[in-house]
């Protein structure tokens, strides 16, 4: 991969549930380049979660080829995921869940450390790092079910980020956050968008985002009906003109 | 093994048995629970009973039929679901009807045809007439059981975490899980004729749920649910044998009174008191 191919690229991809009489998604074409800033957008159903599953290979290709990071993912599913963070939408964790902050942030780098292999120093100074990042050092020892939701959201953040992945994708990040960590997320976001980090959001809050250019895809009924570069201010007024033309065609 | 301290050859054996059959159980329990795979476990346990009452009454080897059974039924589980387009949970209902069916037909049949005293081992367990061999294989089962826990640990604690986070953080959640199911399945089918097919259920479930009352981490559990499950089975082999009391039923209902006594004692329910 050299340093102008895209980060993700997806060619004519259609993506079904198992037992599902038709696609999710349909014929999907999107090309995405390194740092950069995505925004998905587009009414509830429309497939944003499918694509974000579609992109880190845990839902079955059914059609056409999707390459992240100079891999396929079909073929190299799991080490496509080594290098992909994935922020999930719904998960709430059951007080009595016997693990704590620390332990559920190295969880994301087992991918990377392989099957029969022991955590090393060096992964527990990522988590070290991420816990740091996120300003939830001092939640290190804490048993997670019995942080708020918005915490919880900042652990799993922090789980994301320890692997140090190439590509965020992010399903709601800051449905659970008050505006003060959202403020917080998202400066760590342009932060990491600077460094070269290509991130994907799916959210319906587009009233701060971070600074700089933001592409904003737009959704609809397993396809795309958008796809323009634009202003973070500008973002809302895409995604509802997108819609609403989808809608009358 | 124990010959230092029992004398006894039958006595000594039985404890053998249960203390390698409950530690191996133990361990389970903690997977069985936490990942939420009871029913799952519960009709496993139920198969390779099923299995082994089909062996029985065709003069095969009981053991390697309720293996088949057992992993059999674990694989069977999703298929059914997909195929009869019933969830998971109706499909574990049906297979269990099934292979209770199977079982207690087999085994009443072999009653009439006056082979009932050894079926009846396979419902509530059999502890008197064990071999050193059979307590070396459960040794053994112990052994894999613990060293699959330990060699998967790492893999086995994000599953158990969650399913989906695990998969996103590029663990290998299929084969891992797998290899779960294949490894409780073997546990039981060589567990089953100590233990007993009906009972079995309580070995793999009860010690996980007493750790939980006491432990805030999975590390800690897998350490005390075995303890738990030693202690406990121990107790029930000696007193059962002192007394001549059913081993297995006898033990079953001591683990029942320990848990109602950790869930009293459990310092989780002090803290849930205080909260409201």
């Amino acid at each position: 991969m050299t340093s102008s191919d895209p980060v993700i690229r997806l060619e004519n991809v259609y993506t079904a549930y198992e037992g599902a009489d038709r696609p999710t998604l349909t014929d999907i074409s999107l090309s995405i380049g390194k740092g950069e800033f995505v925004v998905i957008g587009g009414p509830n159903g429309a497939g944003k979660t499918t694509l974000l599953e579609t992109i880190n290979g845990m839902l079955p290709i059914t059609h056409g080829r999707t390459i992240v990071c100079g891999q396929d993912v079909r073929e190299d599913g799991v080490q496509v995921r080594c290098r992909v963070g994935y922020l999930l939408q719904n998960f709430a964790f059951d007080p009595l869940t016997p693990f704590t902050v620390e332990e559920v942030v190295l969880m994301g780098r087992f991918g990377m450390i392989g099957l029969f292999r022991k955590p090393r120093t060096e992964d527990y100074e990522a988590v070290a790092r991420s816990l740091q990042l996120l300003g939830i050092e001092d939640l290190a020892a804490r048993p997670i079910g019995q942080l708020s939701g918005g915490q919880q959201q900042k652990v799993l953040m922090a789980q994301n980020l320890a692997r140090n992945p190439e590509v965020l994708l992010l399903d709601e990040p800051f449905s659970n956050l008050d505006m003060f960590a959202r403020e917080e997320i998202n400066r760590l976001l342009a932060i990491l968008v600077r460094s070269g980090v290509t991130v994907l959001i799916v959210s319906h809050a587009f009233d701060d985002l971070p600074d700089g250019p933001v592409r904003v895809v737009v959704m609809q009924e397993g396809k795309i009906v958008a796809s323009r570069e634009c202003s973070p201010e500008e973002v809302e007024q895409v995604v509802r003109s997108a819609g609403k033309g989808a809608s009358h065609a | 093994m124990l010959e230092f301290i029992i004398q006894n050859n039958i006595v000594c054996h039985a404890v053998e048995a249960m203390l390698f059959a409950s530690v191996a159980c133990a361990v389970l329990s903690v997977i069985i629970t936490q990942v939420q795979i009871s029913s799952i476990g519960f009709t496993m346990a139920h198969a390779a009973f099923a299995g082994a009452a089909v062996g029985m009454f065709l003069s095969l080897n009981p053991t390697v039929c309720s293996i088949v059974t057992g992993i059999g039924v674990a694989f069977l589980i999703g298929p059914l679901s997909d195929k009869a387009r019933v969830s998971p949970d109706t499909a574990l209902g049906l297979l269990f009807g099934i292979c209770m069916a199977v079982a207690i037909f087999f085994i009443a049949y072999m009653q009439t045809l006056g082979q009932g005293f050894s079926a009846m081992g396979l419902l509530f367990g059999d502890v008197i007439s064990l071999y050193r061999e059979e307590v070396y294989l459960l040794a053994a089962i112990c052994i894999v059981a613990i060293a699959v826990i330990v060699i998967l640990y790492k893999e086995i604690t994000a599953i158990i975490f969650d399913k989906r986070i695990a998969e996103s953080v590029g663990v290998r959640v299929k084969p891992v899980y797998y290899a779960m199911l294949f490894v409780i399945a073997l546990t039981v089918s060589f567990c089953l004729p100590i233990i007993g097919g009906l009972l079995l259920y309580v070995w793999l479930v009860t010690p996980a749920a007493v750790a939980l009352q006491f432990c805030n981490r999975l590390s800690a559990m897998f350490v005390v649910a075995p303890i738990v499950a030693a202690v406990v089975s121990i107790s029930g082999a000696l007193v059962g044998l002192e007394y001549s009391l059913p081993v297995a039923p006898l033990t079953a209902v001591l683990f029942s009174v320990v848990f109602i006594v950790a869930v009293f004692l459990s310092p989780r329910r002090r803290v849930t008191f205080r909260k409201t």
